[in-house]
């Protein structure tokens, strides 16, 4: 949305038809003889020993597996290995063209693309700046194991680096590329520009497409490549990347320096199966991959399908999509036919195809036909090309020795990984060599102006004062960001309606004036997408603030939060950070998909830090800390709290402030019973506290728990030991809810200052009904008073108006409502 | 109509009968006057019967069990009949799970629960709150612990009747149980702990502590101790351990020794068992006769003959005298009544049956009821003289001792042995004074030196 693009009803409603582009269809023609103009015969070979890199390292794994023997040595791996025997004429005419600014990602079946990447990398890098990589990296672990026995030049040694760094990774050992964590289905290097692979089919096009992103934004060089296969087209956040990529905005909106689609090829590796469903013909409708571009760009994504089997046909190919991208035309789908000649993995029989098949394509095997022709042209003799094989043999083997070693490569010490969830570093800016682009100096924005006229605290005299008076807790979200905008160049922020409109809930209002739109722009509602591409943006070094505008959209993110976002930073062993907040608000009164607190789903995914500010200072304070980590954070904010002014601190401080994350706050003193929220929840436990006072005299500690994940229990623990009582209350339905765990938690650290069970107050196990009946639904202050009655101190003449006895609890639970 | 089986009373002193087993089930059959169980009391063992013949439809108490007299302990009716209008509160045997629930979910939510008066002592007394099992907070078990609290004998005033920290605060609030003697001496120097060693709990004398510390001083090192048997404080052991600790923090003993020559009772006794077949009589010992001794003086010193009852001093005529004896269950003390009336031949076959039931435990308990003085013996045993443990409320208590050979000045002013009794009594200086029990005593050791003349009496 943007006023200045107009939707002409004139032009939108005329007559005409709409045209795609043609799709060329393996249209490359040259063979190795006439290309010896264009290639040297060094390079012509090296296209050649890449693929055999590739054929024997994968026949290893495949003997390994199957046999558990490998040159006479025993080893048995358990993990996975999801081989691509038959397609390294793909990968390496993928890879051939590319430098180390140039980055790739992969999918589960991509030793191949490390491999070739690798090679392609080590060619294109001088000696000094190769044995830095080697040296620096893991300081030097994996150089040390291969530099004694290696007796080549420094090429030859980094090839034996990258061989056995990739084959200690897939046997899950601490010299592996990332010690282990990662294994075959997520190795990589990005020394060398080969980025995350990927086990979830399709879970590279986001993030590949938010590192498209990172480049353009931050004016990188280089290109990205996203390494998918053909059955990741059946993914809607495939899709969902292929538009992000090729947004038109880029076009029309960009400024020039930023303009264009994003420099991303989507490379289809056709393989033309999907584990055992067949997509061409059985489980997709497309005829061939390459067909979804004429849906995405009217360009049709510059769509072509490219032989596979021929390297040197993908090295056009690929030199020609680069062409494109670096004219800014990108995002570019290519499709490059290819077949595994092995199985899915280890464990495929192989029933789903023909014998027949199999050995068709075995005729046609790339290498045999490429070294047919090498020799034909003269390139290479036959023995030249058995010594390869010879050599590479050898390379393999003393690889193989070297990773399944246990002494040499010992596994990384269990405890360690707790040490990598999180990165914990304290980062203000993540470039700090650059202004960071702005429309409008800070002090100048609209936004602020209007604020300076409001009190930063919402009480005055005693008095809690009308909304439009005060600072609320969107201009603590607003304040943060502004700030950050000013410090970090790198940051950017999108989300459905984040331009203009300034958010659905006005948090962002006063940007859109003050930021480009590379910095802050609207994205497609594609949740997968916002958080997907932000995972990428935020690996590649940007920190980056995604929005999902309600909770219940997290569905539509569901790998993308659980998978990718919370996982990479220790799947890359701290290679990677994740400077990723992912702001999510939680609503009301729109009914059941627009209502629902799911802090307890993301709290339950190791790798995340959770947080849900209840009050204007610490939204500000927590933003603000979670803008200054490393890690990524799932920022929670409740729309019932958009409005609120400051009730405790005694203002919001305009200067720059840093709440820590995981440290609750204590929100009032009292003797005898401990309240802990979590989220808006806050203010109805306030209200049911004045009332237990009131009435019945009992006074309260009450604690907004601020963050969930991590969380310091000290204070509270304190509180119960104190009290001996606690109830526990947030809008999330009470069944699974996170109160359940904290209660649980609580429980064990005071039990023997228990006077009672903790009970947790929650909202109905239901759907939530309409905005009229909300209070039926979501725990109110009555609500809280009742579980104290019924379940930790009888109060005299308490009459409840909610059924919060065990009996009630048990028939719930055995109803499953 | 199912007929209640109820905890028998003995005499107005037994307040409670411990079950010691049960013969029948619930769901057994029964005949008229068949032994249901046998439980012992006050003494004694006894079994109870069943009033009526039928099935025995349910047993409220287990084994073990402390159970107050009057209570019902089992019913006994046709089978199915409905027993739950017999069943006693905060009897064992809950009744079924499911009754429970349908009882609760009658009543949801709406329970209004009013707060126990807040200077309302009955917190001490013993409700159980769910049968044996009591149900309290984590934190009230503490606190409990900490102000040594029995937090069984606590009323719960949390959900499901809950011992919570209010219950035993309100305990704590109240103060501890003092025995008389021990809140004559409390005073700023001496305070009294949250609970004693007394019965229930009751603070004695030796419970006080000095002021400040907080606790009765522990030793420095607990010394290593090996292995070790736990017995389970109850039934007799349980009520002699009541009686003797009650004795003594509610009376002033004072105990003076004597000694007696026995040649007169030796010569007589040796009399009596080379002549005993011939004259009809029965075995007598020598504690026979010195309890007839004793019977004989006692009318003389009506003070002797008495209890101390706090306010009154009440004497007695009739001196039914205790006696002693040493059982496998416990020490138990058989009365004869009117003892005074009795010949020496008669007394001493009153009191063979009664030492006999109870050594095999069956002693009626109302011969155990009744006495006026207690006479104890441990001479058998070697004991020369030592401090009897008045029997309250009686106000003496004699002790006899060992025979031993006492030098006398004989009559050419040499030293004379001659064989002598010893006998230590105990008085309580609350009811009588030093010399009127000196003047007993005298007489007593006069009595038994000339045997012979107490016999024409």
């Amino acid at each position: 949305m943007t006023k200045s693009l107009y939707v002409d009803p004139k032009t939108v409603r005329a007559s005409g038809t709409l045209t795609a582009p043609d799709v060329p269809v393996c249209q490359y023609s040259k063979t190795l003889k006439t290309e010896r103009k264009k290639f040297s015969d060094d390079q012509l070979i090296n296209i050649y020993e890449d693929m055999q890199l590739i054929r024997e390292f994968e026949t290893m794994l495949n003997v390994v597996k199957t046999e558990g023997t490998y040159q006479g040595v025993e080893y048995d791996h358990k993990g996975p290995a999801h081989l691509s025997l038959g397609q390294e004429a793909s990968a390496v005419g993928m890879a051939y063209t590319l430098d180390v600014n140039d980055h790739i990602f992969g999918s589960h079946r991509s030793h191949g693309e490390i491999l070739a990447k690798g090679r392609s990398a080590i060619r294109s890098l001088d000696d000094d700046t190769l044995m830095d990589i080697m040296k620096n990296f893991m300081d030097g672990a994996i150089l040390k194991m291969v530099e004694p026995g290696c007796e080549g030049n420094v090429q030859d040694l980094a090839t034996d680096f990258l061989l056995y760094g990739s084959l200690a990774e897939i046997f899950g050992r601490e010299n592996g590329f990332h010690k282990g964590l990662g294994g075959s289905m997520h190795a990589f290097f990005t020394p060398f520009g080969i980025y995350p692979n990927n086990a979830i089919v399709g879970g590279s096009a986001g993030i590949a497409a938010g590192a498209a992103l990172f480049k353009r934004v931050n004016q990188k060089d280089g290109i990205v490549v996203a390494n998918l296969g053909d059955a990741s087209m059946g993914c809607g956040p495939v899709w969902e990347a292929f538009n992000f990529a090729a947004m038109d905005q880029y076009d029309t909106l960009w400024d020039d320096a930023h303009k264009g689609g994003l420099p991303i090829i989507f490379n289809v590796f056709n393989n033309f199966y999907g584990m055992g469903g067949q997509t061409a013909g059985e489980t997709m409708a497309y005829g061939q991959p390459s067909r979804i571009g004429l849906g995405v760009t009217e360009n049709g994504m510059h769509a072509e399908r490219v032989d596979g089997y021929n390297p040197l046909a993908v090295i056009d190919a690929m030199t020609r999509k680069k062409q494109l991208i670096e004219e800014r035309k990108g995002p570019v789908l290519l499709e490059t036919i290819t077949y595994r000649i092995s199985g899915h993995s280890p464990s495929d029989a192989s029933s789903y195809r023909e014998k027949e098949e199999m050995d068709a394509w075995r005729q046609e095997d790339s290498i045999a036909a490429y070294t047919e022709q090498l020799q034909k042209a003269g390139v290479s003799t036959e023995k030249d090309i058995e010594d390869v094989k010879v050599r590479f043999g050898k390379l393999v083997g003393r690889a193989y020795r070297l990773a399944l070693d246990m002494e040499k490569s010992p596994r990384i010490k269990p405890q360690a990984i707790e040490g990598l969830m999180f990165s914990n570093r304290h980062v203000k800016s993540y470039d700090k060599t650059r202004e960071c682009d702005a429309l409008i100096p800070m002090e100048e924005n609209p936004r602020l102006a209007q604020l300076a006229r409001k009190s930063r605290s919402g009480i005055k005299d005693g008095k809690v004062l009308p909304k439009n008076k005060i600072f609320q807790f969107r201009d603590a979200i607003f304040e943060s960001m502004l700030q950050k905008y000013y410090t970090d160049p790198t940051l950017v922020a999108y989300g459905e309606e984040n331009r203009d409109w300034g958010g659905a809930f006005a948090c962002y209002r006063g940007l859109t004036e003050a930021m480009p739109y590379h910095r802050l722009f609207n994205s497609p509602i594609s949740e997968a997408a916002i958080v997907g591409t932000a995972v990428g943006y935020a690996l590649e070094g940007g920190r980056v603030v995604a929005e999902l505008m309600y909770c219940d959209f997290m569905g539509r993110a569901g790998d993308e939060i659980f998978n990718q976002m919370a996982k990479w930073q220790s799947m890359s062993a701290g290679v990677l950070e994740m400077p990723m907040v992912l702001r999510v608000s939680v609503g009301n009164k729109y009914g059941a998909q627009h209502s629902q607190d799911w802090v307890s789903m993301v709290n339950h995914i190791p790798g995340l830090k959770v947080v849900f500010p209840a009050t204007p200072y610490d939204a500000k304070g927590l933003l603000n800390s979670a803008l200054a980590g490393s890690d990524p954070v799932i920022f929670f904010e409740s729309q019932r709290l958009y409005d609120i002014g400051e009730l405790f601190e005694k203002e919001v401080p305009e200067e720059y402030y840093e709440v820590e994350i995981g440290k609750p706050a204590k929100r009032r003193d009292g003797a005898d019973l401990t309240i802990l929220t979590v989220g808006a929840t806050l203010y109805r436990a306030i209200e049911a506290a004045d009332l237990m006072q009131e009435k019945y005299g009992i006074t309260c500690d009450i604690f907004d728990a601020r963050s969930i994940n991590p969380l310091d229990y000290d204070p509270i623990v304190e509180s119960v030991k104190k009290t001996g009582r606690i109830v526990l209350a947030s809008d999330a339905c009470e069944r699974g809810s996170v109160m359940q765990m904290m209660a649980t938690n609580l429980t064990r650290y005071a039990f023997d200052y228990l006077d009672a069970p903790p009970v947790v107050v929650g909202a109905r196990n239901w759907i939530s009904p309409c905005a009229e009946m909300e209070d039926d639904f979501f725990p109110q202050p009555e609500w809280i008073v009742d579980a104290i009655h019924e379940n930790i101190i009888p109060l005299p003449g308490h009459e409840v108006s909610t059924n919060t006895t065990n009996l009630e609890s048990l028939r719930i639970n055995r109803l499953g409502v | 109509m199912a007929t209640p089986v109820i905890m028998p009373r003995f005499g107005n002193s037994v307040e409670s009968c411990l079950i010691v087993q049960w013969f029948k089930n619930a769901g057994d059959s029964i005949a008229e006057g068949e032994a249901l169980c046998e439980i012992e009391t006050d003494k004694s063992t006894i079994e109870v019967e069943a009033p009526v013949a039928g099935t025995v439809l349910d047993i409220f108490f287990p084994a073990d069990e402390d159970v107050d007299v009057m209570t019902n302990i089992a019913a006994i009716g046709d089978a199915g009949e409905d027993v739950s209008s017999l069943r006693p509160d905060g009897a064992g045997a809950a009744a079924p799970v499911e009754e429970v629930q349908e009882e609760a979910e009658a009543q949801p939510a709406t329970t209004v629960i009013i707060l126990e008066d807040e200077n309302d002592n009955t917190a001490l007394t013993p409700v159980a709150n769910n049968a044996g099992d009591s149900l309290a907070s984590p934190r009230a078990r503490g606190l409990a612990a900490k102000n040594n609290i029995d937090f069984s004998t606590l009323t719960g005033s949390g959900p499901q009747g809950r011992v919570i920290e209010r219950d035993v605060q309100a305990a704590i609030d109240a103060g501890p149980r003092l025995s008389p003697a021990a809140a004559e001496l409390v005073s700023k120097e001496l305070v009294a702990p949250q609970r004693g060693s007394g019965p229930g709990g009751l603070v004695l004398a030796g419970d006080l502590i000095p002021a400040g510390s907080g606790v009765a001083p522990a030793p420095a090192v607990a010394p290593a101790v090996g292995e070790t048997r736990t017995i389970k404080v109850k039934g007799i052991r349980k009520i002699i351990a009541e009686r003797m600790v009650q004795s003594l923090s509610s009376t002033a003993q004072l105990t003076m020794n004597a000694t007696a020559k026995a040649t007169n009772l030796q010569v007589y006794r040796a009399q009596i068992k080379a002549g005993a077949e011939s004259a009809g009589l029965p075995n007598i010992t020598i504690g026979d006769m010195i309890v007839f001794a004793v019977s004989r003086v006692l009318p003389r010193h009506p003070a002797m003959n008495a209890h101390f009852l706090g306010d009154r001093i009440v004497e007695y005529d009739d001196c039914n005298i205790g006696v002693a004896v040493d059982t496998e269950r416990g020490l138990m003390v058989p009365v004869i009544p009117q003892a005074q009336r009795l010949s020496l031949a008669a007394l001493a076959a009153t009191f063979k049956p009664l030492a006999t039931s109870c050594q095999e435990g069956s002693i009626d308990p109302v011969h155990l009821q009744g006495g006026t003085f207690t006479v104890t013996n441990l001479g058998a045993l070697g004991v020369e003289h030592f401090t009897p443990v008045l029997n309250a409320p009686e106000v003496g208590i004699l002790g006899i001792g060992g025979l031993s050979l006492k030098p006398y000045p004989g009559k050419d002013g040499e030293v004379e042995f001659i064989p002598s009794i010893a006998l230590s009594l105990t008085i309580d200086h609350q009811a009588l004074d030093g010399a009127p029990a000196a003047r007993f005593l005298k007489d007593l050791v006069n009595t038994i030196e000339n045997f012979q003349l107490a016999l024409a009496n």
